[in-house]
């Protein structure tokens, strides 16, 4: 608000200047309406809703009459610090108008046992504190009486310090802004009738889902705690694996208007430096009203905006988030979803889970092989069948081809449009799986089964060996752990599929071209997206398709890392192992 | 800016759909042809083409189409046919999974060049089916037999040439590029599998008559066609075309009777057949020697013949080596006596080794062939003796 008031004074006069010259540019004709606007904003802070209007216009003649701007500044510095006033009804009074007299915004009024010239006031906003701390701050505010008191029968604040000290965390200001910040956070804000400053107690209501095992990355070995909504629980669950004093949290607030708590996690030394600060930076330049999810922050920050690939690896789980630090990354927690992301994230992480190193090596390896073909499978399957059936029939074998023709005997559509439809009507039966109440499941499994799966074929309008394609494709999709890069490969499959179909193998292989090429180019927070592949780190493959034993994993595998690699105290080598 | 990029991208974007689909067909609008036959008539060739009819091989449902449709045309040249025949087909005929082509006798006699040129020359035909020449009957013939338990004919014959070469040994498969290299080499003569119809009294033209198994015609394989370049000059037998595969290192695994004492009768399964062909000179003549080495196992023993006793492996051994060198003989004299043409490859060896007096004896090779002396070695090692050592009813002394 400083910022944008200072830019429009700087405008202001500049417009002086050419006013003179009677050129009016076009871009004041717009900025005057904005300040305005944003001019009444601040007179909501500093009065009534009766005095708006004289404020702005005051406020306005302000602008037009003062020969230095400066001096307006320094007006308006002084109105946006406004500091609260002794006399507590007027004070109460201005919140409540801030608040627009919004019901939940509860005020207690009371005054001290012995004395009942000194009045107090607790203000809060009802739906955010936890009733149970109101209740015992109400009891021990009972106790208040003339030890907080002076001679003069007014207030003693050393006394009253102490004595709030003892109660929740506790801060003392003096200003509107404070007021209304920690009003929303669910705290409590206690007034005293004469005394400039306000106490502010710690009631927020802490009413959330617990831990529970996360939905959308279900596991057989490993932990099966999940992030919740909390920012504080989420940071919890990290912190209680990591017990590293090096394990750094920063907080920022994002929204303008939903002033989002957000947190940077990382390991000091470990993470790289440059990256932390990169973070910091992106995070500091988002302009945004409202943020809900840290998808926004994903689709704000991310290198390449454009790219359909994620460059954030999002988690529900806290021991991948705290893998994650190990290896060097930062963790960005967004307060009010379980999706914590961690950056930078290469391509090769999207295909790889927790479990890969809970297990076997060797079954680990194995598994994560499959992720990998199944990778390729969802992306060419389709494509290739196209391509195939309807272009390169000689490279079928004779006995396939012989039972892929007699199966599309009688199937009226091309290729490319039943595969096309085919796709699309899992796609659809996909989506509305996610969307349509519990209750109705088991309705639309049936339908998808024997609708995609029996009657069209029997109808002869779709080809058995298409529903295998389908089939196999959706499954593969399945196999890629997270779901934002089996969306982007779902998405492009259908490209690869019309290229197929138009341009036959050749198409196919244009595509995945491009795509490579694509690949190669994003990055994510300046590291390069196909990390340790190309450009290739020594070592670095150890860790990619095929998992090595931890004792041979003796590079972080994403090839980048701070001052103190920490590889010693990641993968402790034990001394029977060290031979 | 931007829009100027965007603008360009689409140019170069929008030629690739106006291109449409040209190359595309789709496998239900193919005709795919899995075998061809061609036989000689008066005006040129009468081409037979062998169809599958996808509907009547889906597993689901029971028809009684046949699986096959035949389509004949006549005409000059083959390619000209093969086109012609869309004017009876409903589909593009479709000869990327050729599996097999079959010169009819007469054709075959007459001289295949021509005909091999087309089926080189062609970009829809892959290099992998195998030729064969139907014997003492039309190609025609050949191809309108159904066959019963693999319902494609033209499979069933590609299959049994297949399975018959690694089993039986006296058939040879042949594909377009050694075929031409046959053809063209000064050396080694071409042979070509014969085929011919066998057995029973109907002719299978109708998925009906498949029901009466034991009754019907089959296509089965019997020796090898000799060619001299490329016309037909006569047949070996099966135990010829056996000596023919001995000597070329073409057997794979085959089983042999041997017999001793009038009384004994051992069949032997023969594997591992290598075959070394060289040239040297006998006063400044060529001659060359054939080594074949192989090892046996004993198939099935009869008689009084302790097999599992050292000195008789000794016999088999040495009974079997006379049975291969016999088959060998019996294939070099034939060839020699009757047809003049090298089909064995010595003319090959010599140009290996000799290649300043393969230069002056090249022209007239095929008739001083016949005087070429031949020495042939056969080296075999019983290794097994099967499931059970001694007969089971050899009577104790």
């Amino acid at each position: 608000m400083y910022n944008y008031i200072s830019k429009v004074i700087r405008y202001l006069k500049a417009n002086r200047t050419s006013n003179k010259t009677n050129n009016i540019n076009r871009n004041d004709i717009v900025l005057l309406p904005d300040l305005a606007r944003n001019l009444a904003k601040l007179t909501d802070h500093l009065s009534s809703i009766n005095n708006i209007i004289s404020q702005y216009i005051n406020l306005y003649i302000m602008i037009n009459k003062k020969n230095d701007p400066s001096e307006l500044l320094s007006d308006i510095e002084n109105l946006t610090q406004q500091v609260i006033s002794k006399e507590i009804n007027e004070n109460i009074t201005k919140v409540r108008i801030a608040f627009g007299h919004s019901s939940d915004l509860t005020i207690r009024y009371s005054s001290f046992n012995d004395n009942k010239n000194i009045v107090y006031a607790c203000l809060y906003i009802a739906s955010l504190v936890d009733r149970s701390m109101i209740n015992n701050l109400s009891l021990e505010l009972i106790k208040l009486d003339h030890q907080c008191q002076d001679a003069t029968n007014g207030i003693n604040v050393d006394q009253l310090t102490s004595y709030f000290s003892r109660l929740t965390d506790l801060k003392q200001s003096s200003d509107y802004e404070t007021i209304y910040n920690n009003l929303l956070s669910g705290n409590t804000v206690f007034l005293i009738n004469g005394y400039s400053n306000f106490f502010i107690v710690a009631t927020t209501s802490y009413v959330g889902r617990s831990v529970e095992e996360p939905t959308s990355q279900t596991v057989i070995r490993g932990p099966k705690e999940g992030f919740t909504e909390k920012l504080i629980n989420n940071i919890f669950l990290i912190r209680k694996r990591i017990k590293s004093k090096d394990l750094r949290v920063e907080n920022l607030t994002i929204g303008s208007v939903t002033q989002t708590r957000v947190s940077i996690m990382y390991l000091h030394k470990t993470a790289m430096d440059e990256i932390v600060q990169e973070i910091r930076a992106r995070l500091s330049k988002i302009k945004i009203d409202g943020l809900l999810e840290s998808g926004y922050i994903e689709e704000l920050i991310k290198d390449d905006r454009y790219s359909i690939f994620p460059t954030f690896l999002s988690s529900e789980k806290p021991d991948s988030v705290a893998a994650a630090l190990l290896e060097g990354k930062v963790a960005i927690l967004v307060d009010g979803t379980p999706y914590v992301l961690t950056a930078p994230a290469l391509m090769v992480e999207f295909l790889q889970a927790s479990e890969d190193y809970y297990h076997h090596f060797i079954i680990s390896s194995m598994i994560r092989f499959t992720r990998f073909i199944s990778f390729f499978l969802t992306l060419l399957v389709p494509a290739v069948y196209v391509a195939v059936t309807s272009f390169h029939q000689e490279i079928i074998p004779t006995s396939l081809l012989i039972s892929i023709a007699s199966q599309r005997e009688g199937v009226p559509f091309p290729g490319l449009f039943e595969a096309f439809t085919m796709e699309f009507t899992f796609e659809i039966l996909r989506e509305a799986g996610i969307r349509m109440p519990r209750a109705i499941g088991p309705a639309i499994s049936i339908v998808g089964a024997l609708v995609i799966g029996q009657a069209a074929v029997e109808a002869g309008i779709i080809s058995a060996a298409m529903v295998i394609v389908v089939s196999i494709t959706a499954i593969s999709s399945f196999a890629v752990p997270n779901y934002e890069m089996s969306n982007a490969i779902r998405a492009i499959r259908f490209v690869l599929m019309f290229l197929a179909g138009i341009l036959g193998l050749y198409g196919v292989f244009m595509g995945l071209i491009i795509l490579t090429l694509h690949l190669c180019k994003i990055k994510s927070l300046g590291i390069p997206y196909m990390t340790p592949i190309a450009p290739k780190i020594k070592g670095g493959n150890r860790d990619t398709i095929f998992r090595f034993p931890l004792w041979k994993l003796k590079l972080k595998p994403s090839g980048f890392h701070g001052t103190d690699r920490g590889i010693e105290q990641r993968y402790p080598i034990s001394s029977n192992q060290q031979k | 800016m931007n829009h100027k990029i965007l603008l360009g991208i689409l140019i170069l974007l929008f030629p690739v759909f106006l291109t449409g689909c040209w190359s595309s067909h789709e496998v239900n609008t193919l005709a795919i042809a899995v075998c061809i036959g061609i036989d000689k008539t008066e005006n040129g060739y009468l081409v037979t083409e062998q169809v599958i009819n996808p509907k009547a091989i889906a597993s689901k449902r029971a028809t009684n189409e046949s699986p096959v449709v035949l389509y004949t045309a006549e005409g000059q040249s083959i390619g000209e046919i093969v086109q012609s025949l869309t004017t009876q087909s409903p589909r593009r005929i479709y000869h990327s999974h050729l599996r097999l082509v079959i010169f009819g006798e007469e054709v075959a006699k007459d001289g295949i060049q021509d005909i091999i040129d087309y089926f080189a020359r062609e970009r829809e035909y892959r290099t992998d089916f195998y030729f064969a020449v139907a014997k003492g009957t039309t190609a025609k013939e050949v191809l309108s037999i159904l066959t019963p338990l693999e319902s494609i004919p033209g499979i069933s014959m590609y299959s049994s040439l297949e399975t018959s070469e690694s089993f039986w040994a006296p058939t040879k498969s042949i594909k377009i590029i050694e075929l031409i290299n046959l053809i063209t080499a000064d050396g080694k003569n071409l042979v070509l599998p014969g085929i011919e119809i066998s057995g029973g009294t109907v002719t299978p033209n109708s998925t009906d008559i498949l029901h009466q198994n034991n009754k019907l015609k089959k296509p089965k394989y019997t020796g090898l066609g000799i060619f001299k370049k490329d016309k037909l000059i006569g047949w070996l037998n099966e135990d010829e075309s056996k000596g023919y595969n001995y000597i070329t290192g073409n057997v794979k695994k085959t089983v042999g009777n041997i017999y001793y004492d009038n009384k004994v009768k051992i069949t032997v399964d023969v594997a591992n057949v290598k075959s070394d062909m060289e040239a040297y000179l006998v006063n400044d003549k060529p001659a060359i020697a054939i080594n074949i080495d192989m090892t046996g196992k004993i198939k099935t023993a009869v008689g009084p013949l302790d097999v599992s006793k050292e000195e008789n492996k000794n016999i088999i051994n040495k009974l079997s080596e006379d049975r291969v060198k016999y088959f060998c003989d019996k294939a070099i004299a034939k060839v020699r006596k009757e047809f003049k043409s090298d089909i064995f490859g010595f003319g090959e060896a010599i140009h290996r080794e000799y290649p300043e007096l393969w230069d002056k004896i090249k022209d007239n090779w095929n008739d001083e062939m016949v005087d070429l002396p031949v020495n042939i070695t056969v080296k075999s090692k019983l290794t097994q003796l099967g499931q059970i050592a001694t007969p089971l009813f050899l009577k104790e002394k």
